[in-house]
């Protein structure tokens, strides 16, 4: 951290801590989410596998199923978003 | 439209002897769905299942013959052109005459084939064999037919010593060494001992004379012999391809509706004289077919048209404007919509070209898409991927026109400022003009889920009087409504309390709250009556319209890389090097172009898989969640559309 005692802390410097700050904010809310929804989709997508590997018509449900925590990630990135932009 | 074809349920009774012309009647027209008939225990003791028509048993067995050759030559009848249609009765008179000559050079020219290919297989073996004893200068038969010595052969880890008398050859020149050991039988165990402790592992002696080496190439000749043999009767059997396949897939198609035909009697009732079937076709067909019928067989016929009871025996067939008909494969993969309820093909085959123009808007990648879409029509034949390739091809112009109004092409700008909003990153030192406009963007994204799910629950109350009866539709009705009302409520309580760009400023106004409380409150009683579990489901009414952000999200992030690429490949490996050019820097702007094409065809792939997977899933999850329930049977018409042959 910047000390007060012997730097002056200008306006552009606290900008550019905050600008990193946020795209620090931003990385964890994509990465998070990502890992969020990867360890949702583990599980699903396994047993989406095995199930369309049974019964060939099960693919549309079984896709449907793996992609409903696709959401999560989705939440980050639209997070991320504002917070950049 | 928005409802599958309506369809009449028919009983058609005759006596046997009317079987034939029926049954080919019924194929002729192609319209009859046959309900199968399953004997159970209630039905009358005089009816059982009929027995094939005679011609069963030599067509089926023809059509083995004919599916055979097909195999053999590789001849797929999907993947085959139409060129001409041959007719029928020629080619029943060529099945009499010709097959049998084109069986016969068929199943020869396979069995010659294998033939050839063990003997090929054969040789490459001992060449293998061979090899290692190469290596050793001694005549193969030096290795055998002593009575006083023992020859040790095989692979070692590495040389050894041996400390009786003893002749020895090693070589390290082949795979895992190679030693030949010959002593006295009586040294037999001791020598044994030391090689295994080396770890010897023993290969027999080919049962051959002469030197190895010589012997080694003899068979690698006499299998690349074979192999020229093998080519050349594949060349013979890529002939019979050529001359035949027309006439093959025709007797393929003849002989399946033949032995359709024939088989048809199994799923039909029948009596000592008589027989029934039961059956769909399209209500507008069925008029026509009946007259057909009576008219075929003089009368001698009993034809009821029965009314429809249960709506999940119906079987299904779309009835949509053909611009929508390719989306029905995007239903069947979800599931066939019932015969009673809203058909929603025609929403998804409007909206979800424009949900994927709106996340892959880019001219460049659209008209790389619409390129393949085209192309790929050469190489993909079959009905699936046909359909599939339009709806790509319709997404892929619906993205060229977003790409026109995000003024996108490949990541770069196109010399006109955005026409909607705007998504450039400024990603590269080429910023400038407007930056993304991502929060005008994801309201645009929220106002379309907000309007999407608003369809989806109206056609919701519709469904529901369609398919419930009584107290159970009434329910049902109030619940979609109560979660319509809930969600309007939790908008407006939002907007009586923030004024939110692009949506109306309410925060002034003093009945926007209560109005949205009463709304919600109502909607959540409404819920709760039909199932109060489903109160658990409240936080998906945010989640879900949230979800439609992606529409924005998924596109910036593909925007992103694109401009990533060209500023990889232009702004850092191409333009510092064009100023003055050197070899290093020549070398640079070929990876440079290297970099750039690599990148966008990997954006491509992703432009098309997030594209058209998110696409899908708004419609899949957020959409169709909210009032489809699916689960028709497909309408599976008895008869054929002929392809290859003519009456």
């Amino acid at each position: 951290m910047v000390d007060f005692g012997t730097a002056e802390l200008t306006l552009e410097m606290i900008q550019a801590s905050q600008l990193g700050m946020r795209a620090v904010g931003a990385g964890l809310a994509v990465g998070l989410t990502g890992v969020g929804t990867g360890l949702a989709e583990m599980g699903i997508g396994a047993a989406a596998v095995g199930a369309t590997a049974e019964n060939r018509d099960m693919f549309g449900l079984a896709l449907l199923f793996t992609v409903i925590p696709e959401t999560i990630v989705i939440f980050g990135l639209v997070v991320a978003l504002l917070l950049l932009f | 439209m928005l409802r599958p074809e309506r369809m009449r349920r028919l009983l058609i009774a005759a006596p046997k002897g009317e079987i034939e012309t029926i049954i080919r009647e019924l194929y002729r027209h192609n319209v009859y769905h046959i309900e199968d008939f399953v004997p159970e225990s209630s039905s009358p003791e005089a009816l059982s299942i009929g027995h094939p028509l005679p011609e069963a048993s030599d067509a089926a067995s023809a059509l083995i013959k004919v599916r055979v050759i097909e195999n053999a030559c590789g001849i797929d009848p999907e993947n085959v052109e139409t060129r001409t249609k041959l007719p029928a009765s020629k080619v029943r008179a060529m099945i009499r005459t010709d097959l049998p000559a084109i069986q016969k050079e068929a199943e020869d020219l396979i069995a010659s084939r294998s033939r050839l290919e063990a003997r090929q297989k054969e040789h490459e073996q001992r060449v293998k064999e061979l090899e290692p004893f190469a290596a050793v200068p001694l005549d193969l038969e030096l290795y055998r037919g002593y009575l006083r010595f023992t020859v040790f052969t095989g692979h070692i880890t590495h040389d050894v010593v041996i400390d009786v008398p003893h002749e020895k050859y090693f070589s390290d020149k082949v795979d895992g060494n190679m030693i030949v050991v010959m002593v006295q039988n009586e040294h037999r165990e001791q020598v044994e001992r030391t090689l295994l402790d080396a770890g010897f592992q023993a290969i027999p002696v080919p049962d051959e004379t002469g030197s190895p080496d010589e012997r080694r190439k003899a068979h690698a000749e006499e299998a690349r012999r074979l192999g020229d043999e093998i080519a050349a009767v594949n060349g013979k059997i890529a002939g019979i391809r050529e001359r035949h396949a027309d006439f093959l897939v025709a007797c393929d198609e003849l002989l399946t509706a033949d032995v359709e035909r024939a088989e048809a009697p199994l799923r039909f009732a029948t009596t000592e004289e008589t027989f029934i079937t039961e059956g769909w076709v399209p209500e507008d067909r069925a008029d026509r077919i009946q007259e057909a019928l009576e008219r075929a067989t003089n009368g001698r016929i009993y034809i009821e048209k029965m009314e429809v009871e249960d709506d999940t025996a119906v079987p299904v067939e779309y009835q949509n404007p053909s611009f929508a008909s390719p989306t029905q494969m995007l239903m069947d993969v979800y599931a066939r919509p019932r015969y009673s309820e809203i058909d929603p093909t025609l929403m998804v085959a409007i909206v979800f070209p424009i949900f994927f123009g709106m996340i892959l808007g880019d001219v460049g990648y659209g008209a790389i898409l619409l390129g393949l879409s085209l192309g790929l029509r050469k190489f993909l034949k079959g009905d699936g991927a046909k359909n599939l390739l339009n709806v790509l091809g319709v997404a892929s112009i619906s993205s060229i026109i977003f790409g026109v109004l995000y003024s996108e092409f490949l990541g770069f700008s196109l010399p006109w400022a955005p026409l909607i909003f705007s998504r450039h990153l400024n990603i590269g030192g080429h910023a400038g003009g407007h930056g993304p406009q991502v929060a005008e963007l994801m309201i645009l994204a929220i106002w379309i889920g907000i309007l999407h799910i608003t369809l989806g629950r109206i056609l919701g109350m519709l469904n529901a009087r369609r398919l419930y009866h009584g107290r159970h539709a009434t329910k049902a009705v109030i619940a979609n409504a109560g979660w319509l009302g809930a969600m309007w409520g939790i908008i407006l309580i939002i907007w009586a309390f923030y004024a939110l760009p692009m949506m109306p400023d309410l925060t002034g106004s003093a009945i926007t709250l209560p109005l949205g409380v009463v709304l919600l409150v109502g909607g959540v009683i409404g819920i709760a009556q039909e199932n109060a579990l489903e109160i658990v489901e409240i936080p998906t009414i945010i989640s879900h319209v949230l979800s439609y952000a992606r529409l924005v999200a998924v596109g910036l992030s593909s925007v992103a890389i694109a401009m990533v690429v060209n500023y990889i490949a232009i702004g850092m490996m191409i333009e510092p090097q064009l100023e003055a050019i050197t070899p290093v820097g020549v070398i640079l702007i070929i990876v440079g172009i290297l970099v750039f094409l690599m990148g966008h065809m990997l954006n491509t792939a992703l432009g098309l898989l997030g594209g058209g997977l998110h696409s899908i899933r708004l419609h899949y999850v957020e959409f169709f969640t909210k009032f489809y329930k699916g689960g028709g049977k497909k309408y599976n018409p008895f008869g054929m559309k002929s392809k290859f042959t003519e009456e």
